[in-house]
């Protein structure tokens, strides 16, 4: 779908055009997974958080005011879900520091402090995780990735600064 | 590890491909929540949440407040003005957590945009979105057929990662084909299965840091289960009365049992040991009438847990109803199908365990099932047993994950329920969950008040528990008991026939409610006692009498047993001393009870009734028994001078129980003992729940030591 057809797409869909709601769904999905899925580390936990995301969609398409680039907004809206979702299913429970529970199963085969380190970012403070995922893992700028975030690109260069401060601390104390 | 590797990793940081039937789940759902909003206009639009949540966030503490919320609406209009153009119906506003997804600092605009925001706030407010999705009809298509059941595990796993929420037979918790078989061989024949329950639960694969198999839902270390101590040494001198409401449920046992099969023991507060002793069935001594639906039997043996000390063993058994005088039963099911309940050991299971429930019922008997997920939505409404093809057809189609129009799923099966309510039948909603509670209520408190209103209306309610990780042990328990029901807890098919369909009776046709127990001990022959177990159901003094005091529910069948440990006066074994400053009064023993240790009383309403009736029972040396060693004895004789094999049985459960706990009164008693007593009070063990329950022990063995290496 090139941009034009997807704004046309959305703006049908803001009108009341099931259709194209329809393939809008069908042609982001797989983006929208692939956020959660780097979120939650798991299959099933993103799968549900995409549901929701899609769910979601539904009401707050109409929002969307062609001011940012449409993917960035869906970033924002897998994670702020994402983060719901995280507190809706981990109640009083506070997720283990680190451990192996939230690596991708595509995984298996990397090494043992690959998997970790994984993890490490996974538990990271939610900003600080969605910085490091943005930048890193997606490629954005921080500029992008403070689009999608809504802060400034200066306050998503000091929340990488803050993750890598933590990460490579924590390397060092373990070892 | 530098940045340059952690660069590296989170560049190649792989994502699989999406599932294909998740993604149509997805996109239905969404676009029956397009059409909701369709309909319903810019009236109930619901960008705000989001963008509410994305633009500021303050702390919960400040939301509470009744300033803040005039302050939110400020904010709120605000908002609206500068990004979106929307109407929002003030009654919306009035009645949903509003002061929870709006601004309330548009100053924080910015900065604040990620801020961390408080549990049940954004817990709710997805909640609430979901459950307003409406319309659309998302079954079938997408559900693994019968015929489909993998042979392999490998397969399996394939195939539950591929098929969502299958809806094929029998997958139980122990992953490898033969368990499979296993499983559907001991639903024919029996429980030769038992017994041979040392298998790998799906959680081992976290617990030995491998990750094993993602296709399925796992999660572990989010059960709750609420905080409470052992009951401690009372003097009877302080406290000579001890009150307490009887408690059927089972969930404490199979969870504890869940986790020394996957080998490790049990979180303490996890293990209640009068409902591991409630497991299982006693034989005892059954009343002669309906009119008083069940009759306590009491027996006094020599404690096990330290030498010279007593034990009064109190069992009550309720009257069973034959299968001919039982009522119509009129049955919801509120049925969890949401992405967590996709593993083998959850909504399959759920689906098998309801299956078997069908042969039971009636063809008189309704069922009605209502689901919720994403969203809430009858999928069968109230339908005859004898039309039996069109609930089957409604459980095969339940893996397709979507709920249709309506209300909120509670809300929803309570009026189904109340739709087909039948004063003469069991009325019942049975929610199974693993601990997912968003059916539409999601404050517990108010929840809590719903199901007991209802339960006034007559429709009581029972909470059946899956899986593993996420349980909500405290809430389930709570709701069970607001709602006249019984919480079980079902890890496998041998586990979900005991719950559903060999106490289909007891589950669901209560003889008696409000049961509650008082016993006051004689400071003329005993100084000191412990009741074991029955800590989250203790009760005042006073509520004894006082019938609006609400306690536990006694089914058709059920058997209860409370054990105490008694010192006698003069045994010099006193754990408590006496105040130096305060002797206590030299109790004046009246000559006529100087034979007895205590007095028993139970209160208890018949189930359509609201003023209670009171049983009572000396306890006297009359019953005492010489030993609690085997003699040639079966469990129904009353076999003087020693205790009958339910007594020796149950005690080895409560022995085992409290060492679970900690140990902390039993002694020196081992798992050996545990063992041995239990070998002794096996009796006939039909089903072979007690041969089961001494591997337990075996395995609780090799846990401990494993533990303290």
């Amino acid at each position: 779908m090139t941009e034009r057809q997807d704004d046309e797409l959305i703006k049908r869909a803001q009108e009341g055009d099931r259709r194209a709601f329809e393939a809008l769904l069908q042609g982001y999905y797989d983006a929208m997974f692939r956020m959660a899925f780097k979120w939650c580390g798991n299959r099933a936990d993103a799968e549900d958080v995409t549901q929701n995301a899609c769910i979601k969609l539904a009401h707050s398409l109409k929002s969307f005011r062609f001011e940012a680039a449409f993917t960035s907004w869906l970033y924002r809206l897998v994670i702020n879900t994402a983060m719901d979702w995280r507190k809706a299913n981990r109640k009083f429970v506070p997720l283990p520091e680190s451990g192996h529970a939230g690596i991708a199963p595509g995984n298996a085969e990397k090494d043992m402090q690959h998997k970790e380190a994984l993890a490490a970012v996974l538990a990271l403070p939610e900003k600080e995780k969605a910085a490091l995922l943005l930048v890193f893992s997606e490629g954005m700028t921080h500029a992008e990735a403070a689009g999608v975030m809504g802060v400034k690109e200066s306050t998503v260069s000091w929340y990488i600064h803050e993750a890598r401060k933590k990460l490579t601390g924590k390397e060092r104390r373990h070892g | 590890m530098d940045e340059a590797q952690l660069k590296q990793i989170l560049r190649e940081y792989e994502v699989p491909a999406a599932d294909d039937n998740a993604k149509k789940r997805a996109v239905n759902l969404a676009l029956a929540e397009f059409d909701a909003a369709e309909k319903k206009g810019q009236k109930k639009f619901q960008g705000i949440p989001l963008l509410g949540r994305l633009m500021g966030s303050s702390t919960q503490k400040q939301r509470r407040t009744p300033m803040n919320r005039r302050l939110v609406y400020g904010g709120m209009a605000t908002a609206m003005a500068v990004v979106l153009v929307c109407g929002i119906s003030a009654q919306q506003i009035a009645t949903r957590g509003y002061d929870k997804v709006m601004p309330d600092n548009i100053a924080g605009l910015e900065s604040e945009t990620f801020a961390p925001r408080k549990e049940h706030t954004a817990a709710q407010n997805k909640k609430e979105d979901l459950l307003r999705s409406r319309e659309s009809d998302l079954r079938g298509g997408d559900s693994l057929t019968a015929t489909e059941r993998p042979e392999s595990k490998n397969e399996f796993r394939t195939a539950v990662r591929e098929k969502i929420l299958p809806s094929a037979p029998a997958p139980m918790m122990r992953p490898p084909a033969e368990s499979n078989v296993m499983a559907m061989d001991s639903i024919a024949g029996g429980r030769a299965a038992q017994g041979t329950m040392m298998y790998a639960t799906p959680a081992i694969g976290i617990i030995d840091g491998e990750i094993i198999d993602p296709g399925y839902y796992r999660d572990a270390g989010r059960d709750q289960f609420g905080d409470f101590d052992e009951n401690r040494i009372k003097t009877v001198g302080a406290e000579p009365v001890s009150t307490f409401s009887v408690d059927v449920d089972t969930v404490s046992y199979s969870f504890v049992r869940r986790q020394l099969n996957a080998g490790v023991l049990p979180q303490k507060d996890a293990v209640r040991v009068e409902e591991m002793i409630n497991y299982f069935d006693y034989d005892y001594p059954l009343p002669e009438t309906k009119e008083q639906p069940f009759r306590p039997s009491v027996t006094v043996i020599p404690s096990p847990w330290k030498e010279g000390n007593k034990l009064v063993h109190i069992g009550i058994k309720g009257y069973d109803i034959d299968a001919d005088a039982q009522p119509r039963s009129n049955l919801v099911f509120l049925l969890d199908v949401s992405g967590s309940m996709n593993s083998p050991d959850k909504l399959p299971l759920l689906i098998n365990s309801m299956k078997m429930l069908l042969d039971t019922l009636k063809p008189d008997d309704t069922v009605g099932i209502v689901v919720y997920a994403g969203a809430a939505g009858t999928v069968l409404e109230p339908t005859k047993v004898s039309d039996k093809a069109k609930i089957l057809s409604a459980l095969d189609n339940l893996s397709a994950g979507g709920g249709t129009a309506g209300a909120e799923g509670i809300r929803q099966a309570y009026q189904l329920a109340e739709s087909g309510f039948d004063k003469e039948a069991v009325n019942r909603v049975i929610l199974a969950t693993d601990g997912d509670f968003n059916i539409g209520i999601t404050n517990p408190e108010e929840l809590k008040d719903f199901i007991e209103r209802k339960r006034e209306s007559g429709v009581f309610l029972s909470v059946l528990g899956f899986g593993q990780g996420n349980l909500n042990d405290r809430l389930m328990q709570e709701l069970a008991q607001n709602g006249n029901g019984v919480a079980a807890y079902i890890d496998n098919l041998n586990e979900a026939r005991k719950a559903l369909v060999e106490e289909a009776t007891s589950t669901l046709f209560p003889i008696a409610k409000d049961v509650k127990i008082q016993v006051e001990f004689n400071p003329a022959t005993v100084a000191e006692y412990r009741l074991v177990g029955y800590e989250t159901r203790h009760l005042n003094r006073e509520d004894f009498n006082y019938d609006a005091v609400d306690a536990g529910d006694i089914g058709a069948g059920h058997s209860v047993t409370a054990i105490y440990e008694i010192t006698l006066v003069g045994s010099g074994l006193r754990a408590v001393d006496d105040s130096r400053y305060a002797p206590a009064e030299q109790a004046k023993a009246d000559a006529n009870f100087s034979d007895e240790y205590a007095f028993l009383k139970i209160r208890y309403k018949l189930p359509d009734e609201d003023a209670s009736k009171l049983i009572t029972t000396p306890v006297t040396m009359e019953n005492e028994r010489r030993s609690l060693a085997k003699t040639a004895c079966g469990p129904a004789e009353n076999c003087l001078p020693d205790a009958n094999d339910d007594v020796r049985f149950s005690i080895a459960v409560a022995s085992f129980g409290q060492m679970l706990k900690g140990g902390k009164y039993v002694g020196a008693m081992t798992y050996d003992d545990v063992i041995n007593m239990a070998q002794n009070g096996k009796g006939a063990d039909e089903f072979g729940y007690r041969s089961e329950f001494i591997q337990l022990a075996r395995l609780a063995k090799s846990a401990a030591v494993m533990e303290k290496q």
